[in-house]
């Protein structure tokens, strides 16, 4: 998966947020549990997949990488702190 | 229309808007409008917590251990604690209830305002166990001009709101002249008021209540009142679950997806709304002067928690939609996330309740060949 100008490869962590804390790119996070919205992420290309059911309202392109783990080589936004 | 508690008339509740359409009559979710504030509710379920359960023995020995302006700094933060959620555990159902239209709205309300009395009642807990005479605290959660001062800001549009819809409910909509004093109960004027309080409503839960569980968690950081922050811990998990609500609701409204006149109302607002945050922000810098008057505690301090302030400040104003206010920082306070994040509550089974624990869960997505090369 590609972060910036990062690639690297996705280990499976138990979520994309741990898999990139594990290259220690810095993600923002909360609850880690799918409810606060705080981890929420831009999917520029690639599919990812839900392991749990999120409750935040997302734009189309938005993921939630606590609760999510890449299904396909993608590419991701993370947004400014 | 006066609010009725059960409504008579036959009608299809997925059509109805948020606030102001019909009054619920049967609480129903098999068909829902919005399924988020189910998984809400179900999630606030399983969050179900006492404040028994934590124990609190070691935090008595470790508050009389403290220097005087650590006392000051943690009381005065308890006060605002209590004091916050003395407003939250009341006023959703009192201001929201009586002109909700979604059986699961209306629900999610009376839960989300439970759990709030639940966390009440852990500040009564807390501070049974570290002093010996409580009135001391609480009585001056009234008294203290700095915590008056802030719960006339977090409770006047609540206040507004009710007196409004109070008096629509007797004399209709429209503009009503009570001993000489007109109140605008237009349902245009009522909808601001509504959208302004939602916003008020995250304010409070967004960003003054996660500055005071930066205190709180700042002492449990140097391994003191470490049962305090496991309840406080517990309390924020519940209210990244109501902050989500609110979030929901404002952006839900102000899109127009509702009822397409909260669009105009959102638009209308948007300048009073942003003024509600930055007075917020603007207030909670001048508590964190005041918390540490008498001095500063190991890793905090007011300048530190200003600076916490202004960027919890940013993630929220840009959550509901608008631009950020002050300039783009890092978090001050990276070690908050840790204390923030569900996963890590730490407590032995025995002890709590677990969030993915549910009582009757049972997988059920057995197949017929399941057992196929099962021998006896």
């Amino acid at each position: 998966m590609k972060v910036g100008n990062n690639t690297f490869y996705y280990q499976y962590e138990p979520s994309l947020l741990d898999s990139l804390e594990a290259q220690e790119i810095q993600a923002p996070y909360n609850c880690r549990a799918g409810y606060c919205g705080r981890c929420k992420v831009r999917l520029l290309t690639g599919e990812v997949k839900y392991l749990d059911e999120g409750m935040v309202d997302l734009k189309e392109e938005e993921i939630l990488t606590c609760i999510c783990v890449p299904k396909t080589h993608i590419e991701i936004e993370i947004p400014e702190d | 229309m006066s609010y009725t508690t059960f409504n008579p008339k036959s009608f299809d509740s997925t059509k109805e808007p948020m606030f102001f359409g019909q009054n619920v009559n049967v609480a129903r979710y098999d068909v829902q409008r919005y399924p988020i504030f189910e998984k809400l509710i179900e999630k606030q379920l399983s969050f179900f917590w006492r404040p028994e359960e934590v124990d609190l023995s070691t935090d008595r020995k470790d508050f009389i251990d403290m220097p005087e302006h650590e006392k000051h700094i943690f009381l005065s933060n308890l006060k605002y604690q209590t004091l916050l959620d003395s407003v939250q555990g009341r006023s959703p159902n009192v201001a929201f209830l009586p002109i909700v239209s979604i059986p699961e709205l209306e629900t999610w309300l009376e839960t989300w305002a439970f759990s709030e009395t639940v966390h009440s009642r852990s500040y009564t807990h807390i501070i049974r166990n570290i002093v010996t005479d409580p009135s001391v605290i609480f009585d001056e959660i009234v008294t203290n001009p700095e915590i008056v001062k802030r719960a006339e800001s977090v409770t006047r549009l609540y206040d507004e709101l009710i007196r409004l819809t109070s008096i629509q409910n007797v004399h209709g909509y429209g503009v009503h002249t009570i001993d000489d004093v007109e109140y605008d109960c237009t349902l245009w004027n009522l909808k601001c008021k509504v959208y302004l309080t939602m916003v008020s409503v995250n304010v409070l839960e967004a960003i003054r209540f996660y500055v005071s569980f930066a205190c709180s968690f700042a002492f449990a950081e140097r391994a003191i009142m470490e049962g305090n922050a496991k309840i406080i811990k517990l309390i924020a998990r519940d209210e990244a679950l109501h902050l989500t609500g609110t979030q929901y609701i404002i952006n839900t409204l102000g899109s127009g997806a509702d009822d397409e006149e909260f669009k105009e109302v959102a638009a209308a607002c948007r300048e009073e709304a942003i003024a509600l945050f930055a007075e917020a922000a603007e207030q909670e810098k001048e508590w964190a002067k005041y918390l540490f008057r008498d001095g500063s505690m190991i890793g905090l301090n007011a300048q530190i928690l200003s600076e916490y302030v202004e960027y919890i400040t940013n993630v929220r104003v840009q959550a509901v939609g608008f631009e950020e206010i002050f300039p783009a920082r890092q978090n001050p306070l990276p070690w908050m996330n840790a204390w923030l994040s569900s996963d890590n509550v730490q407590v032995a089974p025995q002890e709590s309740e677990i969030s993915s624990y549910l009582v009757g869960q049972i997988d059920n997505s057995l197949e017929d060949g399941d057992f196929d090369d099962f021998d006896f």
